[in-house]
């Protein structure tokens, strides 16, 4: 299937891995890859990973995406400054029978009929800058902000342990083969053809009782960490299979025979010449892994199988906005707003990057809960 | 090819197995609570807990118990720990509710994938091509349930242009269509998203083979290009992940959306089920889901494999 | 290759879109007038008789079978079905306790001490297939709760032979002797029991034929006794009531007091969807609603129809935080009295959305031997105070509570003021299916404090203390006494006046008995639930009865004129 062809407008080279002495041996023998010819930007003789900085730099959307994303994770590492300067209230804090005086008016922060206030913005000095969440007229704003940090955490942290895993799994069953293959792909397969959300919820559920015990080290069933360590389980599968499909075609490649014929060690292999020349796919995947993982995480979390309240994530949130989704729907739609700016930027960016470094498009990643499509088997 | 699909379907028998064992581990070693506390009420004894213990097998042995459960899950004898109905006769009448969610936004999505990846083709670099991409992007970056909450909202509460929710059997056609739309459009607005994006950058790799250049300098049309090679061509990934996607939404991907929308099919029965924590449902759900994405995947599998020789001898796949 | 301003593109639809968004959701206010103009019509409708009654659950009950149910949306639906020898009045509020005879001619000739009840079967009675009831049939069906492992079978235990049959389930209960000529029946007790004419008129033991099978039948209607029987019946679909051709004929000749019901059919549905509930009950689609409104809408509903078509209804139950007397700090009784007061009943009320009215101890309005009193008004310097006097700081406790909404915001709110007493807290929120499993074991862990609620089996005080605050009742698992209160005085007395049948006298003790707890605060009671009756506009909402153990009296509704 895969061509040998550029898109329009980017340029073409493909890293073959940053400062891989043998990079320019395998390139001609696969036929997905092929060195730079077109003039583009690729100047001959800049290294792919500069070229690839030089085209992402003219990808004004993606940077824009960058930009929002980062302005995101620093308003939500920001959460105790507004907390404790602006709102003067915790994310748990409850205010259901305070009142609220904006000048020469009172107002009740939860009314007697459980309605709560609505966004004050700055109204109040900042405080129920959004309004309050509810029966316990918890402030909005404080709550989005904490919450963003769960959900970024939970995003973040569950694409760290996925990468590691997969990497490690597809390194081992591309390059050993035969038993290691055979177990490490069945044991994929297994996930795999689990539905998600079910594999997900099910495991949150039980966990959510007891916690966690993972030799010494207690997790209690309210640590961020479940969730986290149940989402980078769960979609261990959807990078491990394509990168052990990568690995496998550069197995095939002379610099690998080289080194082999060198009396590498298998680990040697694997780390240093393998490895390197899977890191543009390991990098687009991640990021894309980023926004799946927050997916999932709200998913979870809205079925409560994720972030256990009080704790607010974005997920939690909307969860509990939608129990007033008729008489409030404002506590439905701030979260959900905010996850979708933050997931869609990194996907913008993550769009974005995948051009700059891997204009064939090799890597098809599908970012979302639920179900998760990637390569078939063999292809 | 005969030796191929057995060895497919060992495979995926074996695969069915491994998960069943996986979701009975999970609920039976992760400590949960007592079955038997809950099935017996809250004013039980001591003995009427030992009785129905008994009744219903938990004080045997864990391979015992799942041999059990297995058994009565494939006998169509298996009956829910809370509302004591017959699973297996709940999951299947909620077949066609399901069926008809996900064959609706199969259809949606397919058909606007396609036509959005084929605009965004053509025009590449364009300002349609733009929009599409970030109206795309959008769709992928949406939680299915946030989505169903507003359209809900909007489009049941403040306009009431749909009824709120719920399922009607096909025998009422007009009243089954009005209450899926919603859902239909909720569950493939994801899909659209990301098949338009497969489908552009797959018709642009193809648009760039030789011979759609020949055929271009050939002079034949543009549009005929388009359709006729360049498409036809590109769709040969979509195919692929139609048949993976469908497996899935038809087995437990489309969970989320029934739940919203209170359609009472599979998927909420198995979201109940989860949130009552009902083991025999979930079990049975479980193998349920998996059966429909190993099929599909199977299928899949030797579709490649009929186009694709190799393949089938084992050397790419290995 | 030129790039466009393409960034501004996603931002412009990003902000199109969360702006559409933000203003739509800003002017909630307002809400879909479904045209329904002032329900009552002013004059007095006399109602008629006939027609089919459309009604919805959530939920289908837990079963369809008399013996086996133990849930309110069982006994609601069973209520006109299956009728009991002795049986609770038709009536709303307090006349709704008392026990009037059902099958039975009169209510039991209590001897022995307390050990024998007699009771004799009128005759002539038939089920709705034609077949006579007979006394035998009351034996089979106390056999019955045994035999399928009922949650109701407990009541049943002090019953002579009982304890025997529960274990072998052969044999028979050798304790219940039948006349089949007389219609005699003749109990015998192992040791007096207060409340047995409450349990003897639950709908556990109603008569069924004798050839029912020992196994769930919530799918194969068991033949009626009452006005109504279960024509079919769907698990998880719905069932549906016809008039039995029997109760004008027979049965219903003889019980003037219960009532033979006002509509021909009564067709009920489950619908899961709450707001559509209400939605269809706006429109006239449905007439009545098991479930009241949800939270959500419910204030909604209120403004627009109460009085009309929405009445508030009582009932008999208690809403508490349970502290577990048995570790730190909770043994404190200082502790105890500070949580007490630090308690708000009027921020409850409010997370309740008022679906609960302040109370501050264990019976709730409604129970024979309630008596108001107030021991520890709201005050959170008081709280404080004893806090430190009991000299317990920076404890670590955990919570608990289920996510049913608003009792996961009734943990929250409850965990955020042991936090402001200086408390460490984790809150645990679980499901509310196995949630009373959880914190009825007593192994597990962490088991401090948290949320519960008890409605009441029958209207009789004992079925608050016995089982909630007797010492000797604490269980290692399915056990109820949260709190895990054991004081052996009022051990003691609990004790004794189980066995003393209701008076005066004894409704005085159980007054003097509430507030002995409430004095050595064992709980931290905030509530008492109210639910809502909730028709269509053309069903006569004046008629209705609401009875406290039963809830709505499905042969009470009938349409307007």
């Amino acid at each position: 299937m895969p061509p040998e062809f550029d898109n329009p407008g980017t340029g073409a080279p493909v890293p073959t891995g940053a400062g891989a002495p043998e990079a320019g041996l395998g390139l001609e023998a696969d036929g997905t890859r092929i060195i730079a010819a077109d003039g583009g930007d690729g100047r001959q003789g800049a290294g792919p990973w500069t070229i690839a900085w030089r085209r992402l730099r003219r990808d004004k959307m993606a940077l824009f995406a960058l930009t929002v994303f980062l302005l995101i994770v620093a308003c939500c590492l920001l959460a105790p400054v507004w907390a404790n300067h602006v709102a003067h209230t915790g994310p748990n804090t409850t205010h259901t029978l305070e009142k609220l005086h904006e000048g020469s008016e009172t107002k009740e922060v939860v009314e007697p009929s459980g309605k709560a206030i609505g966004p004050q913005f700055f109204a109040a000095g900042g405080r129920f800058f959004l309004g309050a969440d509810g029966h316990l007229g918890r402030d909005e704003m404080v709550r989005l902000l904490y919450g963003g940090r769960a959900s970024l955490f939970i995003g973040i942290t569950a694409a760290v342990i996925t990468t590691i895993l997969a990497v490690v799994l597809g390194l081992l069953a591309g390059y050993y083969g035969g038993w290691a293959d055979a177990i490490i792909s069945r044991a994929l397969d297994v996930i795999w053809s689990f539905p998600v959300v079910l594999l997900g919820i099910a495991l949150g559920i039980a966990l959510a009782v007891g916690g966690l015990q993972i030799g010494p080290i207690h997790l209690k069933s309210s640590s961020l960490w479940i969730p986290t360590l149940i989402i980078g389980f769960v979609t261990t599968p959807y990078m491990a299979r394509p990168l052990r499909g990568e690995v496998l075609g550069l197995r095939e490649k002379e610099f690998i025979e080289a080194a082999v014929a060198q009396g590498a060690s298998a680990w040697r292999i694997m780390f240093v010449e393998l490895l390197p020349n899977m890191v543009s796919t390991i990098i687009v995947f991640f990021t894309l892994n980023i926004a799946n993982n927050m997916l999932l995480e709200a998913t979870l979390s809205f079925l409560g199988a994720g972030v256990q309240p009080p704790n607010s994530s974005w997920g939690t949130m909307i969860s509990e906005g939608f129990e007033a989704l008729y008489s409030q729907p404002i506590l439905t739609i701030i979260p959900g707003t905010a996850i979708l700016l933050t997931v869609l930027s990194v996907n913008v960016f993550g769009d974005g990057l995948r051009d700059a470094l891997d204009p064939k498009s090799k890597v098809r990643y599908e970012a979302r809960a639920g179900t998760t499509a990637a390569e078939p088997e063999g292809v | 090819m005969a030796r191929f699909l057995v060895r497919r379907l060992i495979g995926a028998i074996a695969v069915l197995f491994a998960i069943s064992v996986l979701v009975f581990l999970i609920f039976n070693v992760v400590p949960a609570t007592n079955p038997a506390q809950r099935i017996a009420g809250k004013n039980a004894t001591p003995q009427l807990i030992k009785n129905v213990e008994e009744e219903w097998g938990f004080n045997k042995s864990l391979p015992a118990q799942y041999w059990t459960q297995m058994k009565l899950i494939f006998t169509g004898k298996v009956v829910s720990y809370n509302s004591h109905i017959n699973i297996d006769k709940r999951i299947l009448e909620g077949i066609p509710a399901t069926a008809s969610l996900c064959i609706g936004a199969a259809i949606i999505w397919l058909s606007f994938g396609i036509l959005f990846g084929y605009l965004s083709a053509i025009r590449a670099g364009g300002l349609t091509d733009r929009v599409l991409t970030v109206v795309a992007l959008i769709g992928i970056s949406m939680p299915v349930f946030w989505l169903a909450s507003i359209l809900l909202y909007y489009f049941t509460y403040k306009i009431e242009l749909f009824p709120p929710s719920g399922y009607k059997p096909l025998s009422e056609p007009r009243e089954w269509f009005s209450h899926l739309i919603l859902p239909w459009i909720t569950l493939a607005v994801l899909f659209v998203g990301f098949y338009s994006r497969v489908l552009r950058s797959s018709m642009l790799d193809v648009m760039n083979e030789d011979y759609v250049r020949t055929a271009r300098a050939k002079g034949l049309s543009s549009r005929r290009v388009m359709t006729r090679h360049v498409l036809r061509n590109s769709l040969i990934p979509i195919v692929t992940l139609f048949g993976l996607d469908f497996g899935a939404v038809i087995g437990g991907g489309a969970i989320v959306t029934e739940y919203m929308f209170n359609i009472e099919g599979v998927g909420l029965f198995t979201a109940e089920a989860l949130k009552q924590q009902d083991f025999p449902s979930i079990m049975a759900v479980a193998i349920f889901g998996a059966f429909f994405i190993v099929l599909f995947n199977t299928l899949v599998d030797v579709a490649y494999a009929y186009l694709d020789p190799r393949i089938r001898l084992g050397t790419a796949a290995a | 290759m030129k790039k466009l301003p393409f960034f501004i593109l996603v931002a412009a639809i990003a902000a199109v879109l969360a702006v559409g968004l933000a203003a739509c959701g800003g002017g909630s206010g307002s809400t879909s007038p479904t045209t329904s103009e002032g329900g009552g019509g002013g004059a007095e409708s006399e109602g008629k008789e006939g027609g089919t009654l459309k009604g919805a659950y959530t939920s289908f009950p837990d079963y369809m079978d008399p013996q086996i149910s133990y849930t309110a949306e069982g006994w609601t639906a069973m209520r006109p079905v299956y009728i009991p020898l002795i049986t609770y009045k038709h009536a709303s509020g307090e006349e709704g306790a008392e026990i009037i005879p059902g099958l039975a001619k009169e209510l039991p000739k209590v001897t022995n001490g307390g050990k024998t009840y007699t009771l004799f079967l009128r005759s002539g009675l038939k089920y709705s297939n034609g077949e006579p009831i007979k006394a035998g049939d009351f034996k089979y069906a106390v056999e019955r709760c045994f035999l399928t492992n009922s949650g109701g079978s407990p009541f049943y235990t002090d019953i002579v032979g009982a304890e025997q049959f529960a274990k072998t389930k052969k044999g028979g209960i050798s304790g219940i002797k039948v006349n089949e000529k007389t219609g005699e029946i003749v109990i015998n007790l192992v040791k007096p029991r207060g409340t047995f004419n409450n349990e003897l008129a639950l709908m556990f033991v109603a008569p069924i034929p004798q050839k029912t099978p020992a196994e769930d039948q919530s799918a194969h209607p068991i033949p009626a006794s009452g006005p109504y029987m279960i024509t079919k019946s769907q698990p998880g679909s719905g069932w549906e009531y016809e008039r039995n051709p029997y109760w004008a004929k027979d049965n219903g000749k003889q019980m003037p007091e219960i009532p033979s019901g006002h509509v021909n059919k009564i067709e009920i549905q489950i619908l899961r969807n709450q707001s559509t509930q209400v939605n269809e009950i706006e429109s006239g689609q449905l007439n009545w609603i098991f479930d009241p409104p949800p939270t959500d809408r419910y204030q909604e509903v209120k403004e627009k129809f109460e009085g009309t078509q929405f009445r508030e209804e009582p009932t008999i139950s208690t809403y508490y935080f349970w502290m577990n007397m048995k570790t730190e700090p909770f043994s404190n009784q200082k502790v105890r009295e500070a949580v007490n007061y630090a308690i708000d009943p009027a921020a409850l009320e409010r997370i309740y959305t008022g679906q609960i009215k302040g109370t501050q101890q264990i019976l709730p309005p409604g129970m024979p031997g309630y008596q108001k009193f107030e021991l520890f008004p709201h005050n959170m310097k008081k709280a404080k105070e004893l806090i430190a006097e009991s000299g317990i700081k920076d404890k670590e406790i955990t919570v608990w509570t289920d996510s049913e909404s608003p009792n996961n915001d009734a943990g929250t709110y409850y965990a955020g003021v042991l936090k402001e007493l200086g408390f460490n807290v984790e809150l645990k929120i679980l499901n509310p299916d196995n949630y009373f499993t959880v914190i009825g074991n007593t192994s597990t862990p962490n088991l401090d404090t948290g949320f519960s609620d008890w409605f009441e089996d029958y209207p009789h005080p004992n079925d608050f203390f016995d089982i909630l605050l007797n010492g000797e009742s604490i269980q290692s698992t399915n056990n109820q006494n949260f709190s895990q209160t054991n004081i052996p005085p009022l051990n003691e007395k609990i004790s004794k006046l189980a066995g003393e049948q209701l008076g005066p006298q004894q409704e005085k003790e159980y007054a003097g008995l509430d507030k002995e707890f409430m004095e050595k605060a064992v709980w931290a009671p905030y509530g008492t639930r109210t639910l809502s009756l909730f028709v269509s506009e053309n069903i006569n909402l004046e008629t209705a009865i609401w009875n406290p153990t039963f809830e709505t009296e499905l042969t009470s509704l009938e349409f307007k004129e």
